[in-house]
């Protein structure tokens, strides 16, 4: 029996006026919307869009039409367009009207395409779209970006430093393992010497810069932290096909997606170490019951052998799933890590790693992260109840 | 003066439950210009991309005509966040086709949608206990204050619930 089902219809119409009118309709078991849009044919972008909910998901869901028309002024045929309709429109007023105008504008350009060839085949009758689009801007195909890893010559250890004998430390050494600064990572809005200044203030003893696919420079590094006389690592969040991993000790520049072994393959040949980077999030959207899962079953998933880590406290997550990434790593005897994963200021410190040694520079860092004495900790609560190292 | 269309689409997504551990969802676009299709097999509980298949027929761009071929990239891949990205990187890698990438992820979609209709089959008729069922989800899954309009500061959904 079919579980779930959805059709997108697009109609399209040539108003003779250089603008075309664009009617969407979205259908499936939960919802029912429906758009119009005017394009103008010239300068591509949307004119004027109306919307209206047949059916929703909740009786508030009819707040969204307002914010429709954030989409009007955009043009269809930029870079990033689909972003921005999803940043817009998709979280002011509703994923779904952003998905279904996504849909009619991706059409809308087709549309627009098809109208030139009808015009062009007036004056030559024989042409084929094949031919015609073929010689056509929009039919021009995009530039081809590898996403193999690439490799950069940037240093493989820290340069000057050997591995200092760990001070033991009454209170434990509380680092904040996962972080993302901006502009090195697109998504975060935190500018790096905010980040570092803010985990100062709140009394954490060091961060680790790991910005999504990007190698800080040990030179920037030793900069910030002269800068801001506060101990400043790097690692690096890696877009793997199972996931993202936190990296560290390993310092080539992979860009695009990596194979899962092929990056385990890269961090051992650098002595690092690799974390499955908040290894349940969106897993547990649903109640666990629905798809079946179960800890037993999760630890038999194959990335969980291939990781030396796991961070089973991390801020982007909810709490169960984070409880779920803790059972499993306890069920694997995997050792477990917290990371505030901050985009914002405000996230620094949600979650941190607590070590029970001082640790003095990257190399260390990789040392201690392999001696697994440290415990992953909700810092800020602690912060709020006065005792950092409860627990 | 007569309306005719000058372009017509359809994008129908369908999902089936085929045994407790597997599920088939099919993507299939037909426009003017455009007819294919693409299959994935999803395994639960996991929700991986077990096996994807697809085709292209009619006029399509021609970056897409073999791009069916790349589909076997994204077996292992776990429907949830952040899969656009991974999807689109890794069939990125051999083809430059848009909307292979695109009917993968309506397929996803329409998985993450099938297992949210059971939830939202759970939403009591009675507007009060409406808010309160969504307000409990989104006090247990706070990614979603601010996510849409129905959840944003200003809907009775969220009152009372301190942002994240």
């Amino acid at each position: 029996m079919l579980k779930f089902q959805r059709t997108k219809l697009v109609d399209i119409v040539n108003n003779g006026d250089n603008t075309i009118t664009v009617h969407g309709i979205l259908d499936d078991h939960i919802y029912h919307i429906e758009i119009d849009l005017v394009i103008g044919c010239d300068n591509l972008s949307i004119q004027a869009i109306q919307g209206k909910w047949l059916r929703s998901e909740n009786t508030e869901c009819r707040r969204a039409i307002p914010f429709i028309e954030r989409a009007v002024g955009i043009k269809i045929d930029e870079e990033g367009f689909s972003q921005r309709i999803n940043k817009y429109v998709g979280r002011k007023s509703c994923p779904h009207f952003a998905n279904l105008i996504i849909e009619c504008c991706d059409a809308a350009e087709d549309a627009i395409q098809v109208m030139g060839y009808e015009a062009a085949r007036v004056e030559n009758p024989g042409l084929r779209f094949e031919g015609f689009s073929s010689a056509g801007k929009s039919a021009a195909p995009p530039q081809k970006s590898s996403n193999r890893p690439v490799s950069l010559p940037v240093e493989q250890r820290e340069a000057g430093v050997k591995g200092t004998p760990l001070q033991r430390d009454e209170r434990g050494y509380y680092v904040d393992l996962h972080m993302h600064s901006y502009p090195a990572s697109q998504c975060s809005t935190a500018n790096i010497d905010d980040l570092i200044v803010e985990a100062k203030t709140i009394g954490l003893d060091a961060v680790c810069l790991t910005d999504h696919n990007h190698v800080w420079s040990l030179n920037d590094v030793e900069d910030l932290k002269q800068k801001h006389g506060f101990q400043v690592f790097r690692g690096n969040e890696i877009t793997t096909d199972q996931g993202d991993m936190l990296v560290f000790g390993m310092y080539q520049d992979v860009k695009g997606i990596i194979n899962l072994g092929d990056l385990r393959e890269l961090v051992e040949a650098a002595g690092g170490f690799m974390i499955a980077a908040h290894p349940f999030r969106g897993f547990l959207v649903f109640n666990t019951s629905q798809i079946g899962m179960t800890v037993e079953k999760a630890m038999q998933r194959p990335v969980f052998q291939q990781v030396d880590a796991m961070e089973v406290l991390n801020g982007k997550v909810t709490r169960p799933e984070n409880d779920f990434a803790a059972q499993v790593a306890a069920g694997m005897k995997l050792p477990a890590t917290g990371g505030s994963d901050a985009h914002a200021i405000s996230d620094v410190g949600r979650y941190v790693t607590c070590f029970r040694q001082r640790i003095e520079n990257g190399e260390d860092l990789v040392t201690a992260l392999k001696q697994g004495d440290y415990k992953p900790k909700m810092y800020h609560k602690f912060r709020q109840q006065g005792e950092h190292d409860a627990g | 003066m007569s309306n005719l269309l000058c372009y017509a689409r359809n994008r129908s997504t369908s999902v089936e439950q085929i045994d407790e551990g597997t599920v088939i969802s099919t993507c299939r676009l037909q426009d003017t210009l455009t007819d294919a299709e693409v299959t994935i097999r999803v395994r639960l509980p996991e929700l991986e991309i077990a096996e994807a298949s697809g085709t292209f027929q009619r006029y399509g761009p021609k970056s897409c005509s073999q791009a069916a071929n790349a589909l076997k990239k994204i077996a292992g891949v776990r429907i949830g966040a952040g899969m656009k990205k991974i999807i689109r990187g890794l069939l990125g890698e051999i083809t430059d086709c848009d909307e292979l990438a695109v009917l993968v992820e309506e397929c996803c979609h329409g998985v993450i949608l099938a297992f949210t209709k059971e939830m939202l089959a759970q939403v009591p008729k009675d507007i009060a206990l409406e808010k309160e069922f969504f307000a409990n989800m989104i006090k247990e899954n706070i990614r979603l204050y601010n996510s849409c309009a129905a959840f944003a500061p200003g809907s009775p959904i969220v009152e009372g619930i301190d942002p994240p």
